[in-house]
């Protein structure tokens, strides 16, 4: 009981935006000063509510509210080490970006009808991973993506943003759809809706039935969160929704893109019993991982770059979820999330770093036996670390292929000091910087796992065909990585120019999707009402409040 | 139907020389110095102008009526100021009827503006293929000019610019995807050289010599980002004698591309509606009448200029009898002539009535490439005008140990570099993000709350804040890759002609502070421009060094004792900064506390003046800032720390008039920080020469700068940035707002707009100089660009005569008329 009292401090995070939301859209054009105490407190109480939260979960076991509804269907909060998690990591975004907000927006004539769809959004984000039946993530699901939706057409004038809008509209929809579909599925088949009872069944049971209406519902849940994360090819819209103030970028790409990841790890007990839902999931998050990443390379603009970045990271986790990794993917979203709305929000640095560059900087030498030396270290740093550790890689193959996959990070990093003019100093340094991440990795992989251990399945040796095809993403991402260090040959060539050319485009996956949804045409959009609508003038005219107050003062 | 297959390439050639004539350039956020928009019309009168650019470019060249209407009803101008301005205008006298016609509708002329052949696809099935054309060529040219961002260059390829292009428009496959069937064929079919390929283009859509002008204006401006920077590029090779037509060859891809639609494009009211457009066009310009609506504003543009033009006069003719002092101060500051310096200098007057201040532009008369430590290469710290005479490398006095400093420096930047790679490579990013991301939650709330700078000033990396503080330049000669420092000869030349222009040869006192200025902002791409544009979009703080190491050094001063320029041996240069963010003005001591005329009573009586200036100056700065209550000057530091700030300053927003005075003139008049002064004693200046430097030189400049105000603020979409909640930093040198569309030129909206109205009211600038208006005919006689600026109305001209009254306003074609 006592636990179960505990469930609504988390919940007062949400609620806390929800008012302040109310508050904000109530006054008429208010400015700064009014906000400047009001943003900011909601915020940070919910983030104090949050890690309370955070900090009894250690203490007290899983736990869910009382049920508001029926059959399992309804609203109830659920709070376990993954929601509070998640909950504690968007209310410090929630935080820093209604912060960043204030002065960033200051001045615009709807500023206060930003901050409500950003609040909002931060609610429905933090309701969403509350959720302790499939009913209410249904419904916040749906409405992260609505409040997505307000927030990107906040500049209704602007083409690029309706084009944007439309693609998302389609996507979010097909999205909807298949959640609601394999949702349907489970709950005929397990007769609730509550996730504690799903979970709980399945635990017990030991090997669920595999029948085909299963494995139809983990695929349309595999659907669901590839559509939600911007997979390859309809990513096109995210790289767009730089269209809107940059603090929706750092939101979206911090904080909603997750969304995909966290429903496969919320999901993590059944999509862990369906071998085709696994790889279908490995298959697209681990080719739109190289995809993206590749392409990251190509773009001129910092902010449609870090947008490709998402994409890959966002492809990386549900690829970590297919291999059965999900302490791994949360490490991974989370490390993520406050990587990217930190580039985004600070991604007017950019010309500073520019400046930097000036100084005198050693070029890459491009000698194949030092980069084959700095692969070399790479891989004794980490199995050094890993000795430390205590860890035997052997022992679990999908550890084992991540591992894998920090080392190429780390000959990457190894290999640009290595390969250059060689001075010690340097050397060392980067190779404390490598010891730092390889440690760094194993012990939050071991923290990750140990906090999730009850709501993820343990972590195992894979399905054969999943181990044949992480091998198969393996060495396409060697492959890769290889090109990438030594030295640019590719691009000189006819092929690889083209390659170069096509690449940046993003192989025309987001102009084949501009073309069907018609963004050349402004007015017209069949599937909802989203057409471009005309530029309002600069509030130019007229006394400011300020000169107002002055004259009331002066009447009177 | 000029273009044939038989005009010469010759004429070709001039055809797109004189098509883009009208494209001003546009520099790299790294310095991003201020430009007149307008430079290439400065032979039209003003309203021919934007009559030429509203029908040719759609863009405004006033503000809506609406804000003059505004502005009438409180008062900044009036009826009189109005009847004043339609005496010159097409218009009716009848003051009445004026404004009744101001409330009217609009006339039917208003929507005529020149159609290109993509504007009239994008009437015929409502397809904006304009916009797909403009996406496109952006998006290519950002690869195509990009300095820094992408690791993976996949646009530089081929010869030339033009190449370049028609090589990736052969292979990608983006146009023919979006529905323009046979794109790539028909670019690859035209020929290799640009001169070539425009003479098809300018054939198949059978143009008329008439429209030419204003058609090729039409086509560039709808990419007038990246045309001004390829204009930029031929501007640069221009200033050192070289030939460059990037911007010819860049309209050549604008060509093609209409071409390629009338080519391709299958709808058979096309060919019918582009004929009918042309016709449409050339009908209108037959006219050769301004744009009524446009018209209607110019009149209340012109008035408001009246307006401004009785007040500043005013307020100068008005004051109290003005002291001209013969005697030295004790202490002399000089400053740039950049708006933001005249509250602080008339702070720090007020505060230490035994200070006098010298307005002069910020690079101190030392045109230095300037070499930071470490660095590979310099920048020109200089106006954009000139050309860099000497340069000069930063260092560390020896007993930093500089070795070890550089050392440290190079690693530093070294490090981030590997960093940057493992976080941004394809796959290791993932292996940076797994363990290392969680290790921005410290760094992202550290930032949100000011307490760290979200990059590292690119001037510290790697250096110790003892270092940083001792930093001092070079004049040492040196040949190592390339010749620094500069020898004593030309020390003396720069030193005399430097303290000449100044009008400070005598009266020195005992310290004189040479203040350069910049600004301090975080997370702002726009930042270069908040510095000194007189230093080329840099901090004044290396010329201000150079000049102070120069009047300080001994050889120097006996030289010019022979020139009839004695500064006492008790007098010390000292140079400072002046953080126009903060009003901090900080003097670098360091080389100097060993210096014969060091006297530390008196530095520290500067000291506590600047102290003192620096916190009323933020007082008076802090309404327009909207920092009301609360500790002020905590509120204006913290801002210049604040990534989310937008606003850290006004930057030169409200500039609106030139002084070239005497400081007396001005020394009891409250400016409100928005005009530009240089000191001038047209006594002292034997043959004119001052004088004339400061027309062609300063006066130049200012109107650069009050003109990218006025543009900016009269129509942001076209010649400002837009607005900086979507900017967008593309290629490392300018920023695109949002997803696509073209690189943005001039100033973010919010820049000159405050939300509730605009910190620049678009006023062109009031240059008043004292002066003898003959010598100064005779200086305009001399330089035809000045002349056109004056009689073309873009900038205006006053005099002071011996009394110190505004008396006589240039008119027109030298002639000069009584106020």
């Amino acid at each position: 009981m006592q636990n179960s009292v505990l469930t609504f401090v988390p919940l007062l995070a949400p609620l806390s935006m929800l008012l302040y939301t109310a508050w904000v859209l109530s006054g008429k054009g208010i400015r700064k000063q009014r906000f400047m105490i009001s943003g900011q407190l909601p915020a940070f109480f919910g983030f104090v509510m949050a890690l309370i939260g955070l900090i009894s979960i250690v203490k007290y076991a899983t736990a869910t509210s009382p049920l508001l509804g029926i059959d399992g269907l309804g609203f109830s909060i659920r709070m376990d080490m993954l929601s509070m998690i998640m909950l504690t990591m968007i209310a410090i975004l929630g935080l820093v970006i209604l912060r960043f907000s204030e002065n960033y927006l200051d001045g615009d004539p709807r500023q206060h009808i930003f901050f409500g769809r950003l609040a909002t959004t931060i609610a429905s984000v933090e309701l969403l991973v509350l959720s302790g039946n499939l009913f209410q993530i249904m419904v916040f699901w749906i409405i992260t993506s609505v409040c997505l939706h307000y927030l990107l057409v906040f500049y209704r004038h602007r083409p690029q943003a309706i084009a944007a809008a439309r693609k998302k509209f389609i996507v979010a929809r097909a999205g909807d759809i298949s959640l609601f579909a394999a949702f349907t599925i489970i709950y005929l088949q397990f007769g609730t809706g509550e996730l504690a009872v799903i979970f709980e069944f399945i635990q017990n049971s030991g090997n669920v039935a595999i029948n085909g209406a299963f494995t139809w519902a983990t695929g349309l849940l595999v659907i669901a969160a590839v559509l939600k994360s911007a997979q390859f090819p309809t990513h096109g819209w995210l790289i767009e929704v730089v269209e809107t103030p940059t603090p929706v970028s750092a939101l979206l790409h911090a904080g909603l893109l997750n969304a995909g990841p966290f429903l496969m790890v919320r999901m993590s007990y059944l999509l862990f019993e369906s071998v085709t839902a696994s790889m279908i999931l490995m298959v697209i998050g681990g080719l739109t991982a190289l995809f993206a990443s590749v392409v990251y390379l190509t773009q001129p603009s910092i902010k449609v770059s870090l947008g490709y970045s998402s994409i890959a990271h966002m492809g990386f986790s549900l690829m970590l979820c297919g291999l059965g990794v999900y302490s791994a993917a949360i490490l991974h979203i989370v490390g993520h999330s406050f990587y990217k709305a930190h580039s985004f929000l600070s991604s007017g640095s950019v010309i500073d770093l520019v400046k930097a560059k000036r100084i005198l900087q050693s070029k890459r030498k491009g000698n194949p036996l030092l980069i084959l030396l700095s692969i070399v270290v790479a891989l004794g740093i980490f199995y050094l670390s890993a000795s430390l550790w205590g860890l035997d890689l052997a022992e679990n193959f999908s550890l084992f292929i991540i591992s894998v996959i920090i080392i190429m990070g780390l000959a990457q990093l190894m290999t640009q000091t290595i390969d250059a003019k060689w001075n010690l100093l340097a050397v060392g340094q980067t190779a404390v910087i490598a010891a730092v991440a390889a440690l760094s990795f194993l012990c939050f992989e071991h923290f990750a796992q140990l906090l999730l251990q009850a709501e993820i399945p343990a972590v195992y040796n894979p399905h054969i065909n999943i181990a044949i095809l992480a091998s198969v993403l393996l060495a396409a991402y060697g492959f890769v990585v290889l090109i990438q260090l030594v030295s640019p040959w590719l691009r000189e060539t006819t092929v690889g120019y083209s390659l170069g050319v096509h690449l940046r485009n993003g192989f025309y996956a987001n102009v084949l999707f501009d073309r069907m949804i018609g963004s050349l045409k402004h007015d017209k959009f069949k599937w909802a009402n989203l057409t471009v609508k005309e530029e309002q003038e600069l509030p130019s005219v007229g006394p400011t409040e300020e000169e107002k107050e002055v004259e009331m003062m002066v009447n009177n | 139907m000029i273009i044939t297959s038989n005009t010469t390439r010759a004429a070709i050639s001039e055809i797109l020389r004189k098509g883009s004539r009208f494209i001003a350039p546009l520099w790299s956020l790294e310095n991003f110095v201020a430009v007149n928009v307008y430079m290439g019309m400065a032979d039209m009168p003003f309203d021919k102008a934007m009559d030429f650019l509203y029908k040719s470019a759609k863009t405004e060249g006033t503000l809506p009526v609406s804000f003059y209407l505004n502005a009438l009803q409180k008062g900044q101008f009036t009826p009189e100021d109005i009847s004043q301005a339609l005496k010159e205008s097409s218009f009716d006298r009848d003051l009445d009827k004026f404004l009744m016609t101001l409330y009217e509708d609009t006339t039917p002329d208003d929507n005529l503006r020149i159609s290109t052949f993509a504007d009239v696809a994008n009437e015929i099935n409502g397809k904006k293929w304009s916009r797909f054309m403009v996406d496109r060529i952006s998006f290519w040219a950002a690869a195509y000019f990009d300095e820094k961002q992408a690791t993976w260059d996949t646009a530089r390829q081929g010869n030339s610019l033009y190449q370049a292009w028609k090589r990736e428009a052969s292979v990608d496959f983006g146009t023919e995807v979006m529905g323009l069937r046979g794109f790539r064929k028909y670019v690859a079919s035209l020929p290799d050289d640009y001169l070539d390929a425009a003479k098809v283009a300018l054939n198949h859509l059978e143009l008329s010599e008439d429209m030419l002008d204003y058609y090729l204006n039409a086509l560039l401006m709808k990419l007038n980002g990246w045309a001004g920077f390829a204009a930029r590029i031929d501007w640069d090779a221009g200033l050192h004698g070289q030939k460059s037509h990037q911007l010819p060859e860049f309209l050549t891809i604008l060509l093609v591309w209409e071409s390629a639609l009338k080519q391709l494009l299958r709808h058979k009211e096309l060919t019918p509606s582009w004929e009918f457009a042309k016709h449409e066009t050339l009908q209108m310009l037959s006219t050769g009448n301004i744009a009524r609506s446009l018209a209607k504003r110019l009149v209340l543009q012109q008035a408001f200029d009246n307006a401004q033009q009785r007040k500043i006069i005013a307020l100068i003719n008005e004051q109290g009898p003005v002291k001209l002092t013969k005697k030295a101060p004790q202490f002399q500051a000089v400053f740039c002539i950049d708006v933001r310096s005249e509250a602080y200098r008339r702070n720090l007057e007020t505060v230490n009535r035994d200070l006098a201040t010298v307005g002069f532009a910020g690079f101190f008369a030392f045109p230095i490439k300037y070499v930071q430590l470490g660095h590979e290469d310099g920048s020109n710290q200089c106006p954009v005008l000139l050309t860099t005479s000497h340069t000069v490398k930063e260092q560390l006095p020896n007993e930093t140990n500089p070795g070890s400093a550089l050392k440290r420096r190079f690693l530093q930047s070294h490090l981030s570099k590997a960093i940057k790679a493992f976080k941004q490579g394809a796959i290791s990013c993932f292996g940076f993000v797994s363990p290392l991301g969680i290790y921005f939650l410290p760094k992202l709330v550290s930032d949100a709350f000011g307490w760290t700078r979200p990059a590292p000033a690119p001037g510290q990396v790697g250096l110790h804040p003892k270092e940083i503080a001792q930093l001092d330049v070079s004049l040492e000669q040196h040949t190592h890759t390339e010749v620094t420092g500069i020898p004593l000869k030309d020390r003396i030349d720069m030193a005399a002609s430097a303290l000449k222009a100044m009008s400070l040869t005598g009266n020195f006192g005992r310290v004189v502070l040479i203040t350069g200025h910049g600004s301090s902002s975080a997370n702002n791409p726009h930042a270069s421009g908040l510095d000194c544009g007189a230093c080329g979009g840099h901090s004044g703080e290396a010329n201000a060094k150079v000049a102070a190491a120069v009047l300080n050094d001994a050889a120097v001063r006996e030289a010019l004792k022979q020139q009839g320029i004695d500064i006492p041996f008790n007098t010390l240069f000292l140079p400072a900064l002046h953080d126009t963010t903060t009003d901090e003005v900080k003097i670098f001591t360091s080389s100097y506390k060993k210096h014969p005329a060091w006297d530390q009573k008196s530095i520290n009586e500067l000291k506590y003046a600047l102290k003192m200036a620096s916190e009323m100056t933020r007082a008076e700065r802090a309404g327009r800032m909207g920092v009301k209550e609360g500790d002020i000057n905590q509120k204006i530091m913290d801002r210049s720390k604040d990534w989310s700030q937008v606003r850290p300053e006004w930057g030169l927003a409200g500039c609106s008039s030139f002084i070239v005075a005497p400081r007396e003139r001005t020394a009891q008049l409250n400016l409100e920080g928005k005009a530009f002064m240089h000191n001038y004693d047209w006594q002292k200046d034997k043959g004119f020469g001052v004088l004339e430097l400061i027309m062609t030189a300063p006066m130049v400049v200012s109107s650069w700068i009050n003109l990218q105000y006025y543009a900016s603020t009269v129509d942001n979409k076209v010649f400002g940035a837009g607005n900086k909640t979507l900017h967008n930093v593309v290629g490392g040198l300018g920023v695109q707002e949002g997803f696509a569309g073209d690189l943005r030129v001039g100033l973010p909206i919010q820049s000159v707009h405050d939300g509730s109205k605009y910190q620049h009211e678009p006023t062109r600038l009031n240059v008043i100089i004292e002066a003898p208006v003959d010598e100064m005919s005779i200086i305009l006689s001399k330089h035809e660009s000045v002349r056109h600026l004056l009689n073309n109305r873009w900038i205006y001209l006053f005099a002071i005569d011996q009394q110190g009254k505004v008396t006589y306003q240039y008119d027109k074609d030298l002639q000069w008329k009584v106020i």
